[in-house]
């Protein structure tokens, strides 16, 4: 099975400004408490530093990875008939009245595009991005490339979401061609856990406590006792679940993936991964956890360039993207190098 | 198009209380002339007293998924359409998560959509359309928004109205295999300049903090300026001469329930004469966003208007910024 499209390239932007996570840890008075007996959450979590993007603005991120990516492939952005925006954080404008994907249409000069946003996700917004592009263009022969993007900015103190990772802002951007040879997109699975919506959210403007001057109400929030007693039981189910629907979408066995793609949320989360699954870590991309930490959704597109860039992907390799998303949320995507 | 994918039912859920626009207009220190309330033809609006969205959109769901008989634990894909801001701050929540949770739709996955005014219906009708064709291991999808407005911010565009708006929820559910109701093509194309025509300001990361720009704002020059009605034309004659359809072989059009105005512009450019739209909503609701197209569909349906293999259209423009028009078959 292959859906007959591939990744003709992919490029990320992250700004050049960085902050040291112990500088983070001590403005946003994150608890020096180890979270377990074997595991303290700011001596393990394994990110050294993040980027911020401070003046730039989410759109600006996105439109550099956006612009990197026609300018790596050599695309006219006229060719363009699809633009999908993937961002799962808030971005200049509220969602959903408005997605950044126009002003990324209007400024790379896609003509002849359909520029809309895809919203739910959490960080596996990219997989579920993913089955939307690739139904859209498997069904209708007049949409043959596509460009999916997203820009990341979180608040100014609200980089860590504790206990699971430290945030890096950035963008990303991937460029799908239906009847690209290389990169074949084989199979993308997704699936939701509906009643774990509410394990992360962002309150939002109209919740805000008038009295809260730090715009706690623009800020990522967490339901941990919810999310230790329900998220936790079913997380590597759940993943198994995805994984083994995209290998049984592609008719193709887990000891032919070559190379995983995984979120860099945290060591012993990148440890947990591959005792689970009993994939050894040298065929998971972990190398950006230490570099820049955890990018949303743009941790599937940022570590699978890295990767490919510094020769751990290679011609003939199949490779699993897979991730999960604001707890509820899971996607398993087969490439096939 | 080899698969062939139809609505198998749609329901709306609308709050019990509705407002006289006039009453609205003096709320909102809003002006209301004859002139301005010919323009926008809208005479009343449903308004939640309490109703949260999720619990009318919830309603909307389970009445549609009644109606196709369809058994939620087989449903495969929720898609929100939803355009204003939702009980939580999107992306980083979506309405569709609690949705699947509250129905039980423990096989489904969730989609949403945002951007492009009431087009976002369109395109949520035509990626799910996609998906059912796409992939074999799908065949049903659930499409569904829950629009309720912000406080104070009814009136769209107060200092020249464009229209008012409503309070509603709307479901269409979609199966393989149907008969009729058939979604045969969609057009969909968005002019980036516009994407902030109309937008929401305030409350997101560009301005944070200032509650006067917490509301949707509409750029009433560029509004007036986009070809919008010129664009749709354009588009049917593409989708059309795609599919092989003649013109006059499309007997009715839904459409959003902006103002009269901006209903008649359309059916003027189009060549729709008389009893091809409705309007009755428009006067009964004001525009729900992409819900007109689930109201006007139910009152085309209940009327009769449409007979088997008839070609009927659904269009918007979005507000200048993402136009669509979709063309169905009986």
């Amino acid at each position: 099975m292959t859906t007959g499209i591939g990744i003709v390239g992919a490029s990320y932007y992250l700004p050049p400004k960085r902050k040291a996570v112990t500088d983070i840890f001590r403005d946003e008075q994150i608890p020096a408490e180890p979270l377990a007996a074997n595991v303290d959450f700011q001596r393990d979590i394994g990110i050294e530093a993040v980027h911020v993007a401070s003046e730039e603005s989410a759109t600006s991120l996105a439109l550099n990875a956006s612009r990197s990516v026609l300018e790596k492939t050599g695309i006219d952005p006229a060719e363009i008939d699809l633009i999908i925006d993937f961002t799962s954080i808030p971005e200049e404008y509220v969602a959903p009245t408005w997605s950044a994907a126009g002003i990324i249409q209007k400024e790379i000069g896609a003509t002849h595009a359909l520029a809309t946003a895809v919203n739910t996700g959490g960080c596996a917004s990219y997989h579920t991005t993913l089955k939307v592009a690739c139904s859209w263009m498997a069904a209708h022969d007049r949409y043959r490339t596509a460009l999916l993007f997203a820009g990341d900015k979180v608040p100014e103190f609200n980089h860590t979401y504790y206990p699971i990772t430290v945030i890096c802002d950035g963008g990303s951007a991937v460029i799908l061609k239906k009847g690209h040879e290389r990169r074949q997109i084989l199979s993308v699975e997704v699936a939701t856990l509906g009643k774990l919506h509410d394990i992360w959210y962002i309150p939002g403007f109209h919740r805000r406590d008038p009295a809260d001057k730090d715009r706690k109400w623009l800020h990522m929030t967490a339901d941990i006792p919810k999310f230790n007693q329900e998220v936790i039981p079913m997380n590597l189910f759940m993943f198994r679940k995805v994984m083994r629907g995209a290998l049984s979408l592609a008719g193709r066995k887990q000891q032919e993936v070559a190379y995983y793609i995984y979120p860099t949320f945290s060591t012993w989360d990148q440890k947990a991964f591959c005792q689970a699954f009993m994939v050894v870590p040298e065929k998971v991309f972990t190398d950006g956890l230490q570099r820049h930490g955890h990018l949303q959704e743009t941790d599937m597109v940022l570590d699978y360039v890295d990767a490919i860039d510094e020769g751990h992907i290679k011609e003939g390799d199949l490779v699993m993207l897979t991730t999960n998303g604001a707890g509820f949320s899971w996607g398993a995507a087969l490439i096939q190098h | 198009m080899e698969t062939q994918v139809g609505i198998a039912a749609a329901a709306v859920r609308l709050p019990a209380r509705k407002r006289d626009v006039g009453s609205l207009f003096q709320e909102e220190s809003a002006i209301l002339n004859p002139d301005i309330a010919a323009r926008l033809g809208i005479e009343e609006v449903p308004i939640c007293n309490g109703e949260s969205a999720s619990a009318m959109a919830l309603a909307a769901c389970q009445e549609a998924l009644r109606r196709a008989e369809l058994d939620v634990a087989q449903l495969d894909v929720i898609v929100d359409y939803t355009i204003l801001p939702q009980e939580y701050l999107v992306p980083a929540w979506n309405m569709s998560n609690e949705l699947q949770h509250e129905l039980g739709a423990k096989k489904a996955f969730t989609v949403g959509f945002s951007g492009g005014g009431a087009t976002n219906f369109l395109v949520a009708l035509s990626s799910a359309a996609a998906m059912l064709q796409a992939n074999e291991n799908l065949t049903s999808a659930l499409l569904v928004a829950a629009d309720v407005t912000i406080p104070g911010n009814r009136i769209l565009n107060p200092s020249d109205p464009v229209s008012v708006l409503g309070d509603a929820a709307g479901a269409v559910v979609l199966k393989k295999g149907m008969e009729g109701s058939l979604v045969i093509d969609t057009e969909l194309h968005s002019e980036g300049s516009n994407h902030d025509v109309c937008y929401i300001p305030g409350g997101a990361l560009a301005q944070p903090d200032d509650p006067a720009v917490y509301r949707m704002e509409l750029d009433k020059e560029r509004f007036d300026k986009a070809p919008k009605t010129e664009k749709l034309k354009v588009m049917l004659e593409t989708l059309l001469e795609r599919n092989e359809v003649k013109r006059e072989d499309v007997v009715f059009g839904l459409y959003p329930n902006l103002s009269a105005e901006d209903q008649q512009q359309f059916a003027d450019s189009i060549g729709f004469g008389p009893g091809q739209m409705n309007s009755n909503n428009r006067k009964s609701h004001g525009h729900l966003q992409g819900t007109d197209f689930v109201v006007n569909y139910l009152s085309m349906i209940e009327n009769g208007i449409v007979k088997k293999e008839q070609y009927f259209l659904a269009a918007s423009h979005g507000m200048g910024f993402l136009a669509g028009v979709s063309l169905l078959r009986m």
